[in-house]
């Protein structure tokens, strides 16, 4: 594909050097010059830059598409603003929400220089507040230990994150931090410091857990899963900016926020969203289920083919391949206290999936496992439901053991399983016994078609925790603390294999 | 396709298709750069009519691929006349060998043209518009590939045949499911939203020229609230408002008022459900009090609940 404006540049560098140099350049020499000669100002390097923040939002652009957008600029008026997000839109967002993202990374990232100049003010003065918080915490802290009798302390090494947490607590806990260091003065005892740095540091660690998890409730998560920072400032500004406001959209929001974190008040707007997407998701599979149970057809081309030596008389009838048998659905869902409001929006999801497709066996477990199907087969509504599950379990809000879940199901429930069914365990894989687990999770994955792990842990976390690598050798992992993602996950893995 | 984007703008308006600068710009890249337009939107916000309109614009065929589930490429591409095929069989089999009736029979004597091959072996340009794209299944959406990036399909007895003129594509999709990311790769991407209040007043001038401008911009306004303000199963369409508007211009009705409502709602709502949430007190109280605040206001409407007296019947 030809892409004039990129030609072009390269044509002009080309010439430029050549005609600078006067000599013919080598390939590397050429490469470097097109570097070197394409400066940050160049519209090539600011479309690859606001790519960049666009991949960064969870907007997948490819390098054809930005190609497509040069190709494009090349055909508008580039003076006129309207013109240019129209080219550059048209070619790299590619679905409402995209065009949504797009707008606003757009407004931001293509801004007046006086714009940029006051962000980068901004952003330098809020640098320069969170060093006067650190230096100021430093300060009172090795204020305290100034007259230790005795011998000194090492000196007390806390990391920016601690002392910032620090500079923001309430002054009463600030004081009381102070009051066991004085208390500790009077009871020296060996290695001062250490004994010193471990009390504070965990004490300011569990501050900042409870901080964070206070702004997360109160504000819901200020990044959405599907955003991630890239490491470069500007760029970073323009993605935080955009996740803060497209996603405090209602809609959006509630689609992309984390599940956890989704407040009580907007439980009809939820239920409301989560009805609307599994009755679409519903509606599509039942359409392929008539679908499916159509008579094979005969294949009139194969069978013109093979009859030709009959003289055309069809003694031979050729049948267009049999359509793959439908699949079942087993869904196997965490309800321990770390997960249980994401089960609730889990269920509620297969919930109304289960009122168009009877192929669906749902259980639910903690420290054991239940069935929890008859409860929607009642054809109550989904609160009735759920109120009769929570009451009749025993399973919700306790601790989990995967392994007692596994060896139950194998036990009970284990015919359950052929090579059609299509396995969905939902959990956060916090659980005791991870290796004993695993071991009967390989025996029900050698037993069904697939088996599919919805994480609940943002994928950013995975490498942290060491049983999940153990897990995702046995099955396909997917990230599903959001609706967005659960969405995605449920038209991958149950619409697709459902033709 | 030599066409400037001002001109492109104004032969749509010509044909009666109002678009904001965004919409011309992005239908103007994608017969620029002749790749296939996908446009995507809400059922009823005019995706279909684009592919209408530019056959008009272009004095262009419109073909028309209608997708739904289970099309496979016999329906869309080619299929063989196995009739004919039979006959030539019954015919030939005693003067020739069994190896040449077979090649003759695979000549293009016997293809019979579904949409996509038409569009690609037509001597004009021709508008090539693949309807509801999002029904297909995926094998068949990947099967478009070649013919959207490239211009070709490929026959297994015939080869690979390339488009004698490149026609112009109009993917339409509602969205009910993400298309693959290689189809939308290989598209120009539009996404319609319902309009404003101005632009479905222009679009009811264009489509209802007999309706005052009071009615039509109480229509347009009504239908905006609706959207904005209502949790309807199925949103009113563009096509649904311009209903509403002859409806009430048949009724006499030259503004809006809770009796003309409630006797043309059937029109714009077809969902008991839809209606039965508008017409019900607050929502119609809260839709009059709307209506004042848009123009006219020294003539107060019929408000549900307010005791404002008024309908509007010539």
């Amino acid at each position: 594909m030809t892409v004039p404006a990129v030609g072009t540049a390269m044509k002009v560098i080309n010439n430029k050097t050549r005609g600078v140099f006067n000599l013919e350049l080598d390939r590397m020499t050429g490469i470097v010059a097109e570097v070197e000669g394409t400066g940050i100002d160049s519209l090539e390097y600011n479309i690859t830059r606001f790519v960049q923040v666009l991949r960064h939002l969870g907007v997948r652009v490819s390098l054809a598409e930005t190609m497509d957008a040069m190709a494009a600029l090349a055909r508008v008026d580039l003076l006129s603003r309207g013109q240019f997000r129209g080219a550059l839109r048209a070619c790299l967002a590619k679905s409402s929400r995209e065009a949504g993202l797009f707008n606003q990374a757009f407004d931001l990232f293509f801004t007046t220089a006086e714009e940029k100049l006051k962000r980068q003010k901004l952003r330098k003065e809020m640098q320069e507040e969170r060093e006067r918080l650190i230096s100021g915490a430093q300060q009172e802290l090795n204020g305290v230990m100034e007259d230790w009798q005795g011998e000194l302390p090492e000196k007390i090494a806390l990391t920016d994150m601690q002392l910032e947490t620090y500079s923001l607590l309430p002054e009463e806990e600030k004081e009381r931090m102070k009051e066991i260091l004085e208390r500790m003065k009077a009871n020296p005892v060996n290695n001062p410091g250490e004994l010193i740095n471990r009390v504070l540091q965990s004490s300011l660690n569990y501050w900042r857990y409870y901080m964070m998890k206070n702004l997360k409730e109160k504000e819901g998560s200020r990044i959405p899963a599907e955003a991630e920072l890239t490491g470069d400032e500007e760029l970073d500004e323009v993605i935080q900016s955009v996740a803060a406001e497209f996603y405090h959209t209602p809609g959006d929001r509630i689609k992309h926020q984390d599940m956890e974190s989704l407040d009580d008040g907007d439980l009809p707007r939820i239920t409301a969203l989560i009805n609307h997407i599994s009755s679409q998701l519903a509606l599509g599979m039942s359409r392929r289920y008539k679908r499916s149970s159509r008579p094979v057809a005969v294949d009139i081309r194969r069978t013109v083919r093979r009859n030709i030596k009959y003289g055309g008389i069809p003694l031979e009838l050729k049948f267009r391949s049999r359509r793959k048998k439908r699949p079942g659905f087993l869904l196997i869902c965490d309800v321990s206290a770390s997960m249980a409001r994401y089960a609730r929006f889990v269920l509620q999801f297969m919930y109304g999936l289960s009122s168009a497709v009877k192929e669906i066996e749902s259980f639910i477990f903690s420290e054991n496992l239940e069935r929890i199907t008859p409860f929607f087969r009642l054809n109550d509504n989904f609160s009735g439901s759920m109120t009769e599950i929570v009451n009749s379990s025993r399973q919700w809000g306790k601790s989990t053991n995967l392994y007692q879940s596994l060896k139950t199901f194998k036990k009970l429930y284990g015919d359950t399983a052929s090579r059609e069914t299509i396995v969905f365990i939902v959990s956060d894989t916090k659980t005791v016994a991870p290796g004993e687990a695993a071991r009967l999770l390989g025996d029900l994955r050698r037993k069904c078609g697939e088996l599919i792990w919805l994480n609940t842990l943002p994928a950013i976390e995975w490498e942290k925790q060491p049983q999940i690598g153990v897990f995702r050798k046995i099955a396909d992992m997917y990230p599903c603390n959001t609706l967005s993602q659960l969405e995605k996950a449920v038209r991958r893995h149950v619409l697709g294999r459902y033709a | 396709m030599n066409i400037s984007l001002n001109d492109l703008k104004k032969s749509m308006e010509r044909e009666g298709y109002i678009s904001e600068d965004d919409l011309a710009v992005t239908v103007y890249l994608a017969l620029t750069l002749q790749k296939p337009l996908l446009v995507e939107g809400a059922p009823g916000v005019g995706k279909t009519e684009i592919a209408k309109v530019l056959g008009r614009v272009f004095a262009a065929e419109v073909i028309r691929l209608q997708c739904y589930e289970g099309l496979d490429e016999n329906k869309a591409l080619y299929e063989w006349n196995y009739q004919k095929q039979l006959l030539k069989i019954q015919i030939m089999k005693d003067a020739c060998a069994r190896d040449d009736i077979e090649k003759d029979l695979f000549d293009e004597e016997y293809l019979l043209e579904r949409p996509l091959l038409k569009a690609i072996r037509t001597e004009k340009t021709v508008v090539l518009l693949i309807d509801e794209v999002d029904k297909v299944d995926e094998p068949f959406e990947a099967f478009l590939f070649e013919l959207l990036s490239d211009f070709q399909v490929s026959i297994p007895e015939l080869g690979t045949l390339s488009a004698r003129k490149i026609p112009i594509v109009v993917l339409t999709s509602n969205g009910d499911r993400d298309l693959s990311d290689g189809l939308k790769r290989r598209c120009v991407y539009l996404y319609i939203d319902y309009p404003d209040i101005d632009k479905e007043v222009r679009i009811l001038q264009t489509k209802v020229p007999e309706a005052g401008e009071r009615l039509r911009l109480e229509v347009a306004a009504a239908v905006n609230f609706i959207r904005a303000n209502l949790d309807l199963r199925k949103q009113p369409s563009i096509a649904e408002s311009i209903d509403w508007a002859r409806a009430l211009m048949a009724l006499d009705a030259d503004f809006l008022g809770v009796d003309s409502i409630s006797r043309t709602v059937n029109t714009l709502l077809k969902n008991r459900d839809d209606r039965m949430q508008l017409m019900s007190g607050n929502v119609l109280h809260d839709l009059m009090h709307r209506l004042n605040s848009v123009g006219w206001p020294e003539k107060e409407h019929d408000c549900a609940g307010c005791g404002h007296g008024h309908e509007g019947h010539k």
